[in-house]
This record gives C-alpha cells, sequence and structure tokens, in this order.
C-alpha cells in the first residue's frame, strides 16, 4: 500500500511506495548525513570568494593608481615639449626663440672678429705711417749731409775771410771778428747737425724694430682672425644642426606621448573586467550563502566536527585560504624566502 | 572647471571612471551609493551626475528619482554606468529621469565624448 511520507528536509509532502519508501528513507538518510558533512564548506568557500573578490580589486585600485602616475606624467612631458616646439620662431617681450639667440650670437661673434679686423687694420696703417717717417728721417738724414757741406762751405768761406781780414791789416779787424763769429757759429751748427744726425739713426732703428714687430703681430692676427671666423661658422652650423635634431626628436616624444595614452585608455578598458567580476562573485556568494542557510537549518553544523572529509575539494596553501579553511599552521609572511 | 559626480560602490570602478575624467580636465567628486550621492549633492553643486545601478544602501535608479524631486537638480545631466544592458532596465532608467546610459566597461575615449556631448 502507499502511504504519504513526509520529506523532512523540504516540508513538502510526497507520495512515495511502501515499498520504496524505505530504501528512498535509507538512500535519503546517506544523503542528509553526506550533506551535512560537507556544509561547514559552504562557508568557507563563500568566505574565500569574498577574499579573492577583494584581492582583485586591491590588485586593480594598485595598478589603477600607478597608470595614473604614469599618464600624468606623460601629459606633463608632451604638454611641455608642445609648449617648446610652439615657442620655436616667435618671440615675446620676455622670450626668445632659439633661432634668434643663434643669430644673436652669431652677429655677436662677427661684431667681435671685426673689432679684431678693424685693430689689424690700424696696426697696417701704423705700420704704412711708420714707413712713410721712416722715409721722412732718410730726407731728414740727407738734408743734415747737405747741412754739413754747407757748414764745411761756410768754414771754408770763414777761413778764406780769417785770411783777407789778416791781410787788410788794421782795416780787416773787423772782419776777421765776423769770420770768427761765422767760423764759431758753424762749428756750433755741425755739432747741432750731428745731434740731429745721432737722434734720428736712434729713431730710424726704434722705427724700424717696431715696424718689424707690427709686420709680424699683423700677420699672425690675419690668420687668426680668418681661422676663428671658420671655426666660429662650423659651431653654429653645428649647433643649428644640433636644434634641428633636438625638435625633431621632441616631436617624436610628443606622438609617443599620445600613443601612450591611447594605450593606457585601453589598460582601463580591460581593467574593468574586475567590475564585473565582483558582481557575478557576489552572486555566486549570495547563492552559496543562501544554500547554507537553508542547509543550516535543517542540520547541525556544529555537530559535525572540524574534520569534515576533503575528497574532492582541493588542498588548501596559501595563508589566506589556509586561514579561510580553519586549518592552523604556521604562518609565513609574504615576501619571506626558503631555501631547501 | 566643470565637476561630475561619481557613483560607484565599487573603489576601482571609482578611479578609473575618475582617471579618465581628471584627464578629460573635469573636477571629481566622488560617492559610495545613493544615499552618499544625495549627501553630497547638498554640500556643493556639480554639472553632471555619473551613476552606478547595483548598488547597496540606494540605487542608482532610486538616486536618480530622488534628484529629480529637487528643483534646482530637476534637469541635470544624470548618465548611468553600468553592467546592465537589458532594454527593460533601460527603459525603467528613462522614466526615473536617466539623461543616458553607458554600459560596462566603458571606452574612456567615447566616455569623454558623451559628457561633452550631454553637458550644456
Amino acid at each position: 500500500m502507499n502511504r504519504t511520507i513526509q520529506s523532512r528536509s523540504s516540508g513538502a509532502v510526497s507520495s512515495f511506495p511502501v515499498s520504496l519508501a524505505g530504501g528512498v528513507a535509507g538512500h535519503g538518510q546517506e544523503v542528509e548525513t553526506a550533506l551535512a558533512q560537507y556544509l561547514p564548506h559552504l562557508s568557507r568557500m563563500s568566505e574565500q570568494l569574498k577574499q579573492t573578490s577583494s584581492q582583485i580589486e586591491s590588485s586593480v585600485v594598485e595598478v589603477c593608481g600607478s597608470f595614473q602616475g604614469i599618464a600624468q606624467r606623460a601629459k606633463e612631458t608632451v604638454e611641455r615639449t608642445t609648449s617648446f616646439l610652439s615657442q620655436q620662431g616667435k618671440e615675446s617681450s620676455d622670450t626668445k626663440s632659439f633661432e634668434s639667440l643663434i643669430d644673436n650670437c652669431s652677429s655677436t661673434l662677427v661684431k667681435i672678429l671685426n673689432v679684431t679686423e678693424e685693430a689689424g687694420e690700424v696696426s697696417r696703417r701704423a705700420i704704412e705711417r711708420i714707413q712713410q717717417m721712416d722715409k721722412a728721417s732718410q730726407l731728414i738724414s740727407a738734408a743734415l749731409v747737405k747741412l754739413e757741406q754747407i757748414a764745411i762751405g761756410n768754414k771754408v768761406l770763414a777761413l778764406n775771410a780769417r785770411i783777407e781780414a789778416a791781410r787788410a791789416g788794421r782795416y780787416g779787424t773787423g772782419f776777421g771778428v765776423v769770420a770768427n763769429e761765422v767760423i764759431s757759429q758753424t762749428e756750433r751748427s755741425q755739432k747741432v747737425n750731428s745731434q740731429v744726425s745721432g737722434l734720428i739713426t736712434n729713431l730710424r732703428a726704434l722705427a724700424g724694430s717696431t715696424l718689424q714687430d707690427l709686420q709680424q703681430m699683423n700677420d699672425k692676427d690675419r690668420k687668426r682672425v680668418e681661422q676663428c671666423k671658420r671655426e666660429v661658422n662650423e659651431s653654429l652650423i653645428d649647433l643649428q644642426g644640433a636644434h634641428g635634431e633636438m625638435k625633431t626628436m621632441m616631436t617624436e616624444i610628443t606622438g609617443e606621448g599620445a600613443l601612450l595614452a591611447n594605450d593606457i585608455g585601453a589598460a582601463v578598458r580591460g581593467l574593468q573586467f574586475q567590475d564585473r567580476t565582483s558582481q557575478q562573485i557576489a552572486h555566486v556568494v549570495g547563492d552559496l550563502e543562501t544554500l547554507h542557510k537553508k542547509l543550516s537549518s535543517r542540520f547541525d553544523e556544529g555537530s559535525v566536527g572540524e574534520t569534515a572529509p576533503h575528497a574532492g575539494f582541493s588542498s588548501y596553501t596559501m595563508h589566506e585560504e589556509r586561514k579561510v579553511a580553519g586549518i592552523h599552521g604556521v604562518e609565513s609572511a609574504q615576501g619571506d624566502v626558503e631555501l631547501f | 572647471m566643470r565637476k561630475i559626480l561619481i557613483v560607484d560602490d565599487s573603489v576601482s570602478m571609482r578611479q578609473m571612471v575618475g582617471f579618465t575624467l581628471r584627464q578629460g580636465g573635469y573636477e571629481v567628486i566622488e560617492a559610495e551609493h545613493g544615499q552618499d550621492a544625495l549627501n553630497k549633492l547638498a554640500a556643493v553643486m556639480v554639472d553632471l551626475i555619473l551613476t552606478d545601478l547595483n548598488m547597496p544602501v540606494m540605487d542608482g535608479i532610486t538616486l536618480i528619482r530622488n534628484v529629480r524631486k529637487q528643483p534646482a537638480l530637476k534637469s541635470k545631466p544624470i548618465l548611468m554606468l553600468t553592467t546592465e544592458g537589458l532594454a527593460a532596465k533601460k527603459e525603467e532608467g528613462k522614466a526615473a529621469g536617466a539623461t543616458g546610459w553607458i554600459v560596462k566597461p566603458f571606452d574612456p575615449d567615447k566616455l569623454l565624448q558623451t559628457l561633452a556631448k550631454v553637458l550644456p
């Protein structure tokens, strides 16, 4: 005969044939016993899932924080290079472009070289004037020679005058005095001539050595100025070239910055998986907790004991999982290394 | 600078959305759920609200309804940013007063373009 047997777990009334009821009841008892033994795992599983979700979120938060730093630094770098590049070729009241600085430098160097060249020109003119002075002193020397000749002539004349004065006797006395005076004046002028001649000689020697020095210096200066001009031009060309390369590099950096921003945007999209995963895990946790609650009301979890069988469950190895599973053991700090 | 209130119970989502908005030149205020958002709105005026749907304490749709009750916030742009994409939910949001609906994961560029369109 059939008797209705009330299912203890659901409270629902179901009909089973009596002949089967005994077998079903026995099997049902086995199932209930097994369920009761595995009940503690449910709470551990939901706790583990919650922890996993929390750890994932923490990691994503950390990664996001790093991306923010990277993006900020990339943005500042791009802004600085863009600002620098946009200033090139433009000038304001308090900023000068690099090109205008190079131009100023170039014109200043040209002015310095021009000043040096003018100094060289002055030395050349000095050389010319000294040469003219030397010619003039040569003429003076020639004139002095003539003066000496005139003086000698005067002396001879004066000697003759003395002789005639002596012949004239008493009437030639005055004439003799004049003749003597002429001789005396002539001798004095000869002395002066000789002094002037000596001075001229010294002057010419001095002028000669000065001329030699000036000529040597002028030659060296001219060669040095030419060399400096070549070197300055080469340096300015190199500087302009380096500046051009720098501008090119900065333009590339600006481009790389934009690419980096795109990559970070892609990473932000990718990291959003965590939000969906958290929600999915929360749903599973919710279901597990509901299941645990319903089964707990049916079975006494405390009576099962701590040693639930582990068949079919993973063996916990990590610290957190050990804690969740209630397995007590030696705790190792994160980052510790053990060598065997 | 325009101010945007982002409402989400997920710290990482608030961080990612906040990062995107700051890159776009916006000032960001954060709230953990609908009630927190209402408290923040009482203290500061914002230009736009960006809210998640499923949150503890007060969800996104309830938040929108409460915001629309306030005369000063009646026409404030409110965008939903949620994993939900069902048409029925979107209709519910629209009926509550949402200005738009963005399904996660969001694209940073598209989010900024949407904000530019919606903000007056």
